[in-house]
């Protein structure tokens, strides 16, 4: 039973921001059995809570339905925890005081760190004393240990709380070592000068001493794009897109975990936290996820043969519905509509040099048309029909085809974080793709497509 | 065939002799009781019926190819062929979409009808019967499509002969036929003058940005493992003036039709239906082909003891297990529901779409979604005993034409009769789910229902809006 090494889990976690007091329960999203295509359904899992002061877990319960802001309306934060596992002869194993204890040691050998940062400001102005960041150094216990958010460019003795963490006490109960990332508040900061007082929480910058309020992305030395659109921060409004020098409390890092032994080195892992916006919609899913990038770079672009299916097809058609369900589709089209055009993929195109007119035809975009459009190949691939829809997706190297034809493909009107069309990830359009073949030629393959005329490599040459 | 047709098709004796009589170049020959402008449009109709006739043919042909019962090489085969088949099937709605552009523009009614089985006329090409693809099915195709100067050729002999007898002896007649009298009529400045074309229909056409998607050549569909460069352009041309209406005649002319064996060479990713045809005719092979145990002619009418029997072509199948018979009269809701919705959507104005939810915008998109649950259901009807008692054959997609496609006068009342439709598919689903089926057509139900149900508060939406408009003209 000799631990050979430390993992933290998840090693990625996502918090999200929230000024209610209680965190938010935990939750499984789950397809509706009665209604595929409809909202996914929202059921409580298993809820630890936590006695702040003491550290220790009071209670597990399932709760039976989920509400996301508290009875004063605010929005209950998600703190999610962060288990330590322990490889134990090539097995992973939770740790807990007994297993420490077989290995001769306590609760109180373990020791936490954890340093999140928020470089918005520093990111554009290229200035070192304009990063923010939080360290708690290492500790030992079970208090909870603020992550202030210190920056030379602040006013003495200002910070922007981002949050804290907490090592939880083991009980008999709950043996497992873990720590809680409670995120923020999701506050606004100002700087001297140039804040509007109903805006901002407090006022952290000081105007005198650094350049964020004021700042400019027109100003950017060497000239870059810092951003693609440019001037993504609160602005007066003036051509310049001058900063209100505002600043937030969204921050991510790292949190390590060491354990000293008398060996020469000491057990340690680490894992990512980082604290973003409230899930608005909680019961749908974007197109394309972080998970989905993360998956393609552990498991490549080519999904093998028996990992695609049917289902994971379904699964992206389905993200696709509920991302258009969001959606006010004839705005992102770039369709003319009371107030001018909104700013969409059809304007931003413009800024590369291209005509400014709507991607699609304005009268096929409407969001419930669009709807029911991804539900008619949905209820078509429930069916047992393969996917014949394949190339229309956008391949990852034609984000930036301006043509009618390029904008067209779909995903359709969304922007990826290059500030290009939005692609699935290759590793998704490849199990489209994959699925498509693998139905087509499996001996009980549906008969019937609506697809155009193919030829199979060779068989058409003259 | 209907007497309303075919006594404009009959010989006309007195006619002929006038116009052998009359000098200058041959001219169409006009039916004693049409107007030139009248005859375009009756043979706009025609054209119409037959590019529907072989749209469905086509498709459930298509829809025959593969199967459990075709393995290893064979499969690869019957799954190419079949998609060629669905491409070309595909064209042919694009054909027929083009035709009613051609209609609106010339101020015409619509026409989206067609006979059900048998019907026959000087310009229809074979009987129509849906049978699965064989050799013989085949070269009744490729003859239909095939170019004037190759049915001449020693290489179509047997081809022409054989696709003869499969058609009970009579001789195929080239689709580029009907649509080479159309060219000479539009062409002719006496017969259609400058009057005959309306300046004001190109909001009521469909267009190619939204019919096509906006997609290029080969982009939609052509899922397999092909490259998209070979899949051809979709024609949905707009017309606004004699001259678009020639270009479109000769575009679907080439396409498919080929008036001529000079078609296609400078573009090889753009074969003629007749090209491709004959290249999956010349692999088919003579016995055994790969196709799935489905009837000719499924029919959901239900056998009287008294019906005369008939043979051959003109058979029908009947559906009678009941299963399968409801999800053949589920099919056939949903095929009227396409054609209807389709027929509808040429009734809304193309605009800057202000309107939410829009009109247009849903009408098309249930039209293409209308598409996919053809082939849904089609696909599922495909795998279920044909008759009572079990036994090897299956059923098929009946394709059964409502008794009428005619859209009613107000607007409101064309909203409600999607309402109906949306409303008889609901009474079919629940009476399907309620007989016990298999869990992965379960699921599939489901999500139509689903689907339906939020297409009908679309329709509730519209129909309101509708009918205040109305209340207030």
């Amino acid at each position: 039973m000799t631990i050979r090494g430390l993992r933290i889990l998840p090693p990625l976690a996502i918090a999200r921001l929230g000024s209610s007091p209680e965190p938010l329960e935990n939750y499984d999203v789950r397809v509706a059995e009665n209604d595929p295509p409809g909202f996914r359904k929202i059921h409580g899992a298993e809820t630890l809570v936590v006695d702040r002061h003491s550290g220790t877990i009071r209670r597990s319960y399932t709760p039976k339905s989920i509400r996301f802001k508290d009875r004063q309306g605010r929005v209950r934060p998600v703190a999610p925890f962060l288990e330590v596992w322990a490889d134990v002869d090539g097995a992973l194993v939770p740790l807990t005081a007994a297993l420490l204890a077989k290995n001769k040691l306590t609760i109180d050998d373990v020791e936490w760190r954890a340093q999140v940062g928020n470089h918005k400001a520093f990111r554009r102005t290229g200035k070192a004393p304009d990063r923010i960041d939080a360290d708690t150094g290492w500790f030992r216990g079970h208090r909870p240990h603020p992550l202030a958010g210190q920056c030379e460019n602040f006013l003495d003795g200002k910070s922007i709380p981002f949050g804290d963490v907490q090592f939880i006490r083991p009980s008999r109960r709950f043996p497992e070592i873990r720590l809680r990332f409670t995120p923020p508040k999701g506050l606004i900061y100002g700087a001297v000068a140039r804040h509007r007082k109903a805006d901002v929480a407090d006022i952290v910058y000081d105007s005198s001493r650094g350049t964020w309020s004021g700042y400019s992305d027109d100003d950017a030395v060497p000239p870059l794009i810092v951003t693609n659109p440019s001037s993504i921060y609160a602005n007066t409004g003036d051509d310049r897109t001058t900063s209100r020098g505002y600043l937030d409390d969204e921050c991510d890092g790292i949190v390590e975990v060491r354990i000293v032994t008398s060996r020469k080195k000491p057990l340690q892992a680490f894992a990512r936290i980082g604290a973003g916006p409230p899930d608005f919609a909680p019961d749908s899913f974007p197109v394309r996820t972080i998970a989905d990038d993360l998956e393609q770079a552990l498991l490549g672009p080519d999904p093998k043969d028996d990992e695609v299916s049917s289902a994971w097809t379904e699964e992206i058609i389905r993200r696709a519905f509920e991302t258009v369900r969001l959606q006010n589709t004839a705005a992102l089209n770039g369709n003319p509509l009371e107030g001018g055009v909104a700013n969409s993929m059809a304007s931003q195109d413009a800024g590369l040099g291209r005509a400014e007119e709507p991607i699609m035809a304005p009268a096929i975009v409407d969001s419930l048309a669009l709807q029911a459009l991804h539900q008619s190949v949905f209820a078509a691939l429930r069916s047992g029909s393969a996917p014949w829809f394949g190339q229309v997706l956008r391949q990852y190297d034609d984000v930036g085809d301006l043509t009618d034809r390029g904008r067209r493909r779909m995903p359709a009107m969304m922007r990826g974080s290059d500030g290009l069309h939005l692609a699935l990830t290759r590793r998704q359009r490849n199990a489209v793709l994959g699925s498509g073949n693998q139905q087509a030629t499996s001996e009980d393959a549906r008969a019937v497509t609506f697809t155009a005329p193919t030829t199979p490599p060779g068989k058409e040459t003259e | 065939m209907r007497p309303s047709y075919s006594r404009y098709l009959a010989p006309q004796p007195a006619r002929r002799s006038l116009q052998k009589a009359a000098a200058g170049p041959a001219k169409p020959s006009l039916p004693c009781e049409l107007s030139w402008h009248d005859y375009a449009v009756f043979l706009l109709h025609v054209a119409s019926e037959v590019e529907h006739a072989l749209m469905v043919q086509y498709l459930y042909a298509a829809y025959s190819l593969g199967g459990a019962a075709v393995a290893g090489i064979k499969h690869e085969d019957a799954r190419h062929w079949r998609e060629v088949i669905l491409g070309i099937a595909k064209e042919e709605m694009g054909h027929l979409i083009t035709v009613q552009n051609i209609l609106r523009l010339i101020g015409g009614p619509l026409h989206l009808e067609r006979e059900d089985y048998p019907f026959r006329s000087d310009f229809y090409p074979f009987n129509f019967v849906l049978e699965p693809a064989t050799k013989d099915s085949l070269t009744k195709y490729v003859v239909a499509e095939a170019p004037e100067d190759w049915l001449k050729t020693k290489e179509a002999e047997p081809i022409v002969e054989r696709a003869s007898k499969a058609d009970k002896g009579r001789a195929i007649l080239p689709v580029g036929a009907l649509y080479g009298k159309l060219i000479d009529l539009f062409s002719d400045r006496a017969a259609l003058t400058a009057d005959d074309f309306r300046t004001d229909t190109a909001p009521y056409q469909a267009n190619w940005d939204e019919w096509g998607r906006g997609y290029g050549d080969g982009q939609r569909g052509n899922m397999g493992l092909e490259s998209p460069r070979t899949t051809p352009h979709l024609l949905v041309m707009r017309t606004t003036d004699r001259h678009s209406v020639l270009d479109a005649l000769h575009s679907i002319a080439k396409q498919g039709e080929a008036p001529t064996l000079d078609t296609g060479k400078k573009d090889p990713d753009e074969k003629s239906h007749f090209e491709r045809f004959k290249k999956i005719y010349e692999a088919f092979p003579d016995r055994n082909p790969p196709s799935r145990n489905i009837p000719t002619n499924p029919t959901t009418e239900q056998p009287r003891e008294d019906e005369p029997k008939k043979h051959g072509t003109l058979a029908c199948a009947h559906i009678t297990n009941p299963r399968s018979l409801l999800w053949a009269h589920l099919f056939n809701v949903r095929y009227r529901k396409l054609l209807f919705t389709l027929k509808h959507a040429f009734h809304v104005r193309a605009g800057d779409a202000t309107d939410r939810p829009t009109a247009r915008g849903n009408l098309i998109a249930w039209t293409f979604g209308e598409m996919y649950n053809l082939r849904s259901i089609a696909g599922i009807l495909v795998t279920l005993p044909l008759q009572e008692g079990g036994g090897d054959e299956r059923a098929a997609p009946p394709f059964e034409v409502a008794y009428t496609l005619a859209l009613p006068d107000f607007d409101s009342d064309k909203w409600r009769v999607q309402r109906d439709l949306i409303q008889a598919s609901a009474r079919l689903i629940t009476e399907i789910d309620g007989i016990g089926i298999d869990e992965p057509h379960r699921e599939y139900l489901r999500a139509l229902r689903d689907h339906d149900r939020h297409e009908l508060e679309v329709v509730e939406t519209l129909l309101t809006a509708m009918e205040e408009q109305e209340a207030n003209a």
